[in-house]
């Protein structure tokens, strides 16, 4: 029989030090993704400590916790951690576990700059905190010249020494999943097979490719500006401050799409598996985010409506545009889930919150396109709250729902449900709580970035509210905390497809060998699982009713390991006759089933380059390769 | 949650402005889902687009969360035991993606026609304003002048900020008002939120835009972009009297005599009394020695050194009036200037001396017997 147990990855070897030598040196596009995981949640947990103690100097008028000083270091370090330190390496850790596996692939295209990759985020971050030791750097995260040119603090050059290494890791990294994306797909993977993940990050990858170099040349030129006399962006030299503002947002915005579009890919995987549904408009979907991606390029002066020194219409008409690929997602995604049946796990939960609450992000952006409106409330705590909106309830909720939905993936283990559902709900809460009384206080005139505000203002109790809020956002990561630390110490228990879902990563086992794959099955949609469970009839027909002795639960649950040894031979049905199955390319067999289930000679060779590939690769990957009938026959 | 937050609003209307003549805030109205008082022509016409978006963004969410509520509901697994089967297995439907392509557009189109007509009216500048109004930011303080009205010396009208509160500008109701903006070291922003509308003060240019004031009243105003140290207390106040008012308080300030000239500086002490020496350095290194001494009873004179090339300074004593209120010295000496300030005698004790228009600049007075 094909069927293979797969082995679990052992540890390479017995002692501590092999151990960490075995990760440091690691190139398996896998734990490079663990690491990435969780050294962002490392500096998540930094940048939420730092947003803590903001909002409790801004809880009441005066001056309690500190300085102005101190202050003025912590907001520009709070949003630096949590866009370049937490959701960035965090989404490129998801995709770095999750894009190979999807589309089929061994690994990453390049490994080794893989680790490097990975290896530059510590090195980056660490300078960046180190700045707090050097007088700090209290310039705010959009380091506006000339303020950021002339204070002579040295923790402003640490801070943009990391940032250039941060910036460096991110282009290498979507160098490496671009091309991972164009010459490591499956065969029979066509583009419009792609799962949205893949195509979230593919897009999100140019985004990266084209914005990340100009800003991290800007970053070079303050640091020449400030260290050399280069006077780019210092008036009194014969620079020009708008510049500099132009440099940053051409990169700033796309950069919110960054941040974004990875969500939206989670969301994208997460809602038609749960509703047991394909995506709905799957070719609109990936028009949407290549036109989010394309669009993101045009707006980036919506950001410097206030310094009247842009043309003002052409931005305002391409950030109203931009909300309507946006649209088209929310409206797909409702459609995704009509008429589903819905399955109330916590991935699902943090999905139907994502939608929930990025609408009123999204919302706000339409506030913020109208240019008469943007005067009164550009810089205000409106735009906090629309900021935090779009990555709070946006990006957080959305790595929140892709960690609990892949956690079994990439450990084994599923993370326990009941605690996902009070770290839900306490989230849910706490990002309403405190952020959406900033509405108010922005649009009655709060100005953000101050640490102190007027006592008779009427501000005292939408701030008071905002702070609980913000410690119930802390509450929320308590149970997370404690969710991973009791799961990563209990058995592996996951099933290879704990959530019956539609993608390759569901293919193979939990967690992966290190070479991916012992069998591809072949792909004929966008969803390949499904089509071996339930036929490629079924993908496009009417509901199936479910025979007498025949329910997909009980393929689901009882038998998942039987079941996905199943795909290499075809799935039939109570009655004996196939249902369409597309036939499986085999390590076991590949001459037999290359063929017929390739539509192409060339797919075909393809095919058989791939399972020779994976052959070669295990000895060298794993010291127990198992041998064609499974390690335990 | 918005109904939550409507009743927070309404609550925070008790905590409301106080009794206080200061408006330290930027705007007297109480926090709510809608703007409050705007004072300016241009300001009603922006504030009167809020509305319209409000509107349309809470249909939106109303709609978008009610559907989700619904399917939340109604499509909700209702038995993990028993199988179901499939549910229907759609892909798409090529006229629904048209048409929630093509409505959204329209709304926007309409959003971005109204709000473009406003900003039209909003940036257009007249050939002839009837006052002109040159406001320059630096760190951290205010500079108001009216080019067009000199005082008795030549010298435009010109007001700095001193204290938390800034310089308060005078304008006109009913007349165009055109402001030009200038930053002296880093980016500004000048924010009314009453008059709905910020502008960036940016070094190495001038911003220009005409505002005409309606509603006659104080408003406050604030910094809004960061600007470094103490970008916080940035504040400063618009007070719109009217035409005739203007033209009266215009011609007060203009007959006045200038604030006292320094005298140059000589060996002699000019007040009698002591003579002691302090600089200012920076707004961040404060003065330079940060502790002085001086005997008590008898009238002190300061020389004062601006060090510091671009910002100007001067020298303050709290609580130095016998009637408890801080003596400042007048005027400011501008960057790399010297002034001489006479204070009166001061009682034996400690005081706080400051920059008046830097307060976070500090040191100690020490007066002895």
């Amino acid at each position: 029989m094909a069927t293979t147990t797969l082995p679990q990855v052992r540890p390479y070897g017995r002692s501590r030090s092999a151990w960490v030598y075995e990760w440091v040196t690691t190139t398996d596009h896998k734990k490079i993704g663990a690491m990435y995981v969780a050294t962002a949640f490392g500096f998540f947990l930094i940048g939420g400590l730092l947003a803590l103690v903001i909002r409790s100097e801004l809880a009441v008028p005066g001056l309690q916790f500190l300085s102005e000083e101190t202050y003025n270091q912590l907001f520009g370090m709070h949003a630096l951690t949590m866009i370049f330190l937490f959701v960035m390496p965090m989404t490129t850790g998801l995709a770095n576990v999750i894009v190979p596996l999807q589309i089929g692939a061994a690994d990453m295209a390049f490994p080794r700059i893989n680790a490097l990759g990975f290896w530059l985020i510590p090195a980056g971050g660490f300078l960046m905190m180190a700045s707090f030791a050097f007088g700090g750097a209290p310039i705010g995260w959009t380091m506006y010249a000339p303020l950021s040119t002339r204070d002579p603090s040295t923790g402003i050059d640490l801070l943009l020494m990391g940032l250039i290494l941060l910036g460096t890791s991110s282009i290498l990294g979507s160098i490496n999943f671009l091309t991972t994306i164009f010459k490591l797909r499956a065969p029979g993977m066509t583009l419009l097979r792609m799962p949205m993940f893949v195509w979230a990050t593919m897009v999100t990858s140019v985004l990266l490719l084209f914005s990340l170099p100009v800003v991290t040349a800007g970053f070079i030129m303050i640091f020449i500006d400030r260290n050399y006399g280069g006077g780019f962006f210092d008036p009194a030299l014969g620079g020009n401050p708008v510049l500099w503002q132009h440099v940053f947002w051409f990169f700033g915005h796309p950069e919110v799409y960054v941040l974004i579009l990875p969500a939206f890919g989670v969301i994208s995987e997460i809602i038609p598996v749960f509703s047991r549904k394909p995506l709905f408009g799957y070719r609109a979907f990936v028009l949407a985010t290549a036109s989010i991606g394309a669009l993101g390029f045009t707006v980036w002066a919506h950001h410097m409506f206030t310094t009247g020194a842009v043309y003002l219409p052409f931005f305002s008409f391409f950030t109203f545009l931009i909300a309507v690929p946006t649209g088209i997602k929310f409206f797909n995604w409702l459609a995704t889930m009509w008429g589903g049946q819905l399955k109330f796990d916590t991935p699902l939960l943090f999905a139907i919150g994502f939608i929930s609450l990025f609408l009123i992000g999204g919302l706000d952006g339409a506030f913020l396109a109208v240019v008469p409106f943007d005067f009164m409330v550009q810089d205000t705590y409106f735009v906090v709250s629309h900021i935090h909106y779009v990555l709070v309830a946006g990006a957080v909720f959305a790595i929140f729902a892709a960690l609990f939905y892949w956690f079994p993936k990439m450990t084994g283990r599923m993370l326990n449900e009941r605690l996902g559902k009070i770290q839900f709900v306490l989230l849910f809460v706490g990002t309403n709580v405190t952020f959406f009384p900033q509405h108010l206080l922005g649009l009655d005139g709060m100005i953000r970035r101050i640490a102190d505000y007027a006592p008779n203002a009427g501000w005292t109790v939408l701030n008071e509210l905002s702070t609980l809020g913000a410690f119930i956002i802390m509450l929320s990561v308590l149970p997370f905390l404690w969710n991973v630390f009791i799961t990563l110490r209990g058995p592996q228990n996951a099933p290879d497809d704990p959530w019956d879902g539609y993608t390759l990563e569901w293919a193979t086992t939990s967690p992966p060998p290190a070479w991916n794959f012992e069998v591809l099955p072949a792909i004929r949609s966008e969803r390949p699982l499904f089509d071996i469970k339930h036929g490629a009839i079924a993908a496009h027909g009417a509901a199936l009713p479910a025979g007498p002795g025949e329910t997909h639960d009980e393929l689901r649950i009882d038998a998942p390991e039987e079941f996905l040894g199943q795909p290499l031979e075809g799935h039939e049905d109570a009655s004996g006759e196939p249902r369409g199955v597309a036939p499986e390319v085999s390590a076991a067999a590949p001459d037999a089933t290359v063929v017929a289930g390739a539509g192409t000679v060339r797919e075909a060779e393809a095919a058989e380059k791939v399972v020779e590939k994976a052959k070669k690769k295990g000895p060298s990957a794993g010291p127990t390769l198992p041998d064609e009938k499974g390690p335990a026959a | 949650m918005i109904l939550a937050a409507l009743a927070l609003a309404a609550c925070t209307t008790q905590s409301g402005p106080a009794a206080s003549g200061v408006h330290l805030t930027g705007d007297a109205n109480p926090p709510g889902f809608f703007p409050g008082q705007v004072a300016t022509v241009q300001g009603k016409a922006a504030a009167a687009l809020y509305p319209l978006v409000f509107v349309i963004a809470t249909i939106v969410f109303v709609m978008i969360e009610g559907l989700l509520i619904i399917i939340a509901i109604r499509f909700r697994s209702r038995s993990r035991s028993r199988d179901l089967g499939l549910p229907a297995q759609t892909h798409g439907n090529n006229k629904l993606e048209f048409g929630w392509t093509i409505i959204p557009a329209i709304v926007v189109m309409i959003l971005f026609i109204a709000g473009f007509k406003t900003l039209s009216d909003e940036d257009a500048l007249s050939a002839h304003p009837q006052v002109v109004v040159d406001v320059t930011a630096f760190q951290w303080q205010w500079n108001v002048k009216y080019p067009d009205y000199p005082n008795v010396a030549g010298d435009p009208l010109s007001y700095t900020g001193q204290g938390k509160d800034g310089p308060e500008m005078v304008l006109p109701a009913g007349e165009t008002v055109r402001i030009r903006l200038h930053a002296q070291d880093v980016i500004h922003s000048w924010y009314v939120p009453s008059f709905f509308f910020k502008r960036d003060a940016i070094p190495g240019r001038v911003n220009e835009f005409e505002i005409t004031p309606q509603d006659i009243g104080t408003y406050g105003g604030q910094c809004a972009e960061f600007c470094g140290l103490a970008h916080n207390e940035m504040y400063f106040t618009v007070r719109i009297v009217s035409p005739s008012d203007f033209t009266a308080w215009a011609a007060a300030e203009q007959a006045k005599a200038p604030a006292t000239p320094a005298p140059p500086p000589s060996g002699a002490p000019p007040g009698g009394g002591a003579t002691i020496n302090v600089s200012a350095v920076s707004v961040t290194a404060g003065f330079n020695p940060s502790t002085l001494t001086a005997p008590a009873d008898t009238p002190l004179t300061f020389q004062f050194v601006n060090t510091d090339p671009t910002v100007p300074h001067n020298f303050a004593i709290q609580k130095a009036n016998p009637d408890q209120s801080d003596w400042v010295g007048q005027p400011p000496a501008n960057g790399g200037q010297t002034a001489t300030y006479i204070a009166p005698a001061l009682k034996a004790g400690t005081y706080t001396f400051y920059c008046a228009i830097h307060p976070n600049m500090k040191g100690t007075l020490t007066v002895g017997q």
